[in-house]
């Protein structure tokens, strides 16, 4: 009997180390060698964020397959990345605010711009940064903004220090997260939006505090002001399109005409990771998806701020006329940066802001 | 009079407890019946009811998106196997653990909750590292190991709580009157923990397939879990014909859930017709 259970737990192992081998893709074997062309792209990022008809196109025009996996969070990224999985993929989704790291920590190859032409010609100079260039495309990206209803709101915004003003109680709402309001204060007060300085950072806890009692409600800011709660809002331009475009004709909201004060960038932008397999096709999809029509179909199924220029001046006419994109300060921008250890500062702050004392 | 006071009391307090359970059953229910009643949203994003729609039925069972029935089917795989391999271990382990006298059973014993206790982020990122370490690919193996992980404990104790006295003594039976343990195990044994483990087979199912920690941390490159699609899409709002999958799939579970039931009756009324028969046999005998 003994014998007969070895053999049920023997089986069993060798049952379930079978089943650790099948599901895993073999690897191609084409490796970094440039001359054979690879078959197989595996593309890491955010679900329902790429039209599927650009995928299946570049699939037929490339005879290869693009294998896409989703993350559920910014930091799934960087946890893929830093614990070494990164080589498994050939593209990776992340954004601007830990592109400083990433690169310091080599977690990243560096891009051959002779590949990508299409990025060089058609995106904004504007939305390349310092060392980034060498390491990443944008893909798309979002502003956070101050949108108010002409109506309603009892005064006209035109800077982040209207929004602490005694006649906007109870009219606010505003998106969440540390690093998306510590700026403003900051900016407000003057002060760099990503300072690690904490007696500037305590300020901009006090400037909050005074926001906060203006505030109605933090997150689902679009819904609040389509039904009315709220006439006024501190958010991403994909949520003020939603809006507007949900109220049609009767849209009575504008996005405050900023003079002085920049607004915040944020982008979505691809990465090749270190020790990617196939970096020939990642070249080639990302040289792709900076092509102007491409980008433009790809725009009708999302559409976000985009930093192509070429592309959305090719976009269908209800993407150019949105009214969401329409502003003219789209290039006084700030964006969020690395505060290495002040982030503790910033969330014990933070902390209080959510929590009080 | 005072009859009709207890009467009075009685009603109040059948009332309450009627009251109570429809508060707890509604706290589970509602926002299941609310993600139902929003399959049939029409609109393209569900942020709130914008009238009547059997669309996204439509476009689901036009098999247009595939990528959700890709990541259900991923699922669906990886649950099955991952509810397999645990049942298996399971069984063999509550055994041993509940037959079988030895010096470290106790710790062993202990031993088998710290995978349920211990957060399961922290296993996965554990896992993830020695994965990395180890050299292996990501894919639906390391998914798979990982699930195994948190069910097995489940199956074990599960199994181990059905295995009582009586089982043993009919075990000893079964082999007194002549049956070799192999026998013994697979027509008395078996049997008798039958209901522990069609339990530990449907929690180690459950556990697996709505997972997210492991899911996300171990999946290779090629296909995503569809807990994790589903929190991806979450960024942007979620679609109505993810509920519409996802009220089918609380359909099949409920459907599965009364084919259990079902089962489990059976081999209730089939024990005792076989009892009752071996009793008339041995009682004719007797007279005989």
């Amino acid at each position: 009997m003994k014998k007969a259970l070895t053999l049920i737990l023997a089986l069993t192992l060798a049952l379930s180390l079978c089943a650790c081998g099948g599901g895993d893709p073999k690897p191609t074997g084409s490796g970094n060698e440039p001359s054979a062309a690879s078959s197989e792209l595996n593309i890491f990022m955010w679900g329902d964020y790429i039209s599927e008809t650009l995928i299946s196109d570049f699939e037929k025009a490339n005879n290869c397959t693009v294998n896409l996996s989703y993350m559920s969070d910014n930091a799934d990224s960087i946890t893929k990345l830093t614990a070494g999985a990164g080589d498994s993929y050939d593209l990776i989704m992340t954004c601007d605010a830990y592109m400083e790291s990433l690169i310091k920590g080599g977690y990243l190859e560096q891009l051959d711009h002779e590949q990508i032409p299409n990025a060089d010609a058609n995106i904004n100079e504007a939305y390349w940064f310092g060392d980034n260039r060498d390491y990443c495309v944008p893909y798309l990206m979002n502003y956070i903004y101050i949108v108010y209803d002409t109506e309603r709101c009892p005064i006209d915004i035109t800077c982040y220090n209207d929004l602490i003003r005694p006649e906007m109680a109870g009219q606010i709402g505003s998106i969440d997260g540390a690093r998306n309001l510590f700026p403003m204060a900051l900016i407000a007060l003057g002060y760099d939006p990503n300072s690690t300085n904490e007696s500037e950072i305590k300020e901009a806890y006090e400037w909050l505090t005074k926001f906060n009692e203006n505030v109605v409600a933090y997150g689902a800011t679009q819904e609040n002001i389509v039904n009315g709660t709220i006439s006024c809002m501190l958010t991403y331009d994909g949520n003020a399109s939603w809006a507007m475009n949900e109220l049609g004709e009767n849209n009575t909201l504008t996005i405050a005409p900023f003079t002085s004060d920049p607004v915040q960038l944020g982008f979505d932008l691809f990465v090749v990771p270190k020790g990617a397999k196939h970096t020939d096709l990642a070249h080639k999809f990302l040289n792709y998806i900076c092509e102007p029509e491409v980008m433009a179909a790809n725009l009708v199924d999302f559409p976000y701020s985009c930093p192509n220029d070429a592309a959305v001046a090719a976009a269908s006419d209800a993407y150019r006329n949105d009214p969401a994109f329409d502003f003219d300060y789209k290039t006084n921008i700030f964006f969020q940066k690395d505060v290495g250890d002040a982030l503790a500062i910033y969330d014990q702050y933070y902390q209080m802001l959510k929590v009080g004392e | 009079m005072t009859k009709n006071k207890r009467l009075r009391r009685r009603k109040a307090a059948r009332i309450l407890s009627n009251l109570y359970a429809v508060l707890v059953y509604s706290v589970f229910y509602i926002p299941v019946a609310v993600m139902i009643v929003f399959s049939f949203n029409d609109a393209k994003r569900n942020y709130y009811w914008q009238g009547f729609t059997t669309e996204w039925y439509g476009k689901l069972f036009s098999f247009a998106n595939t990528d959700l029935w890709d990541a259900l089917l991923y699922s669906l795989i990886i649950a099955v196997l991952a509810t397999l391999i645990s049942v298996t271990i399971g069984v063999l382990g509550g055994i041993g653990l509940k037959k079988f006298e030895f010096r470290t059973k106790r710790f062993i014993n202990m031993m088998i909750y710290v995978p349920i206790i211990v957060p399961e982020i922290v296993l996965a990122v554990a896992m993830l590292i020695i994965f990395m370490t180890v050299g292996i690919r990501l894919g639906m193996g390391t998914i798979l190991i990982g699930h195994c992980t948190f069910c097995i404990p489940y199956a074990v104790v599960t199994i181990k709580g059905r295995i009582t006295g009586d089982s043993e003594t009919l075990q000893e039976a079964s082999m007194d009157l002549g049956a070799n343990r192999f026998q013994t195990f697979w027509r008395v044994t078996v049997p008798s923990i039958m209901p522990g483990i069609l339990s530990s087979a449907f929690l180690a199912f459950t556990l697996s397939i709505d997972d997210v920690v492991m899911s996300n941390m171990l999946a290779g490159p090629s296909q995503s879990t569809l807990p994790v699609l589903i929190l991806s899409l979450n960024r942007t709002g979620i679609t109505p014909d993810v509920n519409a999958l996802t009220t089918v799939m609380v359909a099949l579970m409920v459907a599965g859930m009364l084919a259990l039931n079902g089962v489990q009756r059976y081999l209730k009324k089939r024990e005792n017709r076989l009892a009752a028969e071996a009793e008339s046999k041995r009682s004719s005998a007797h007279a005989a």
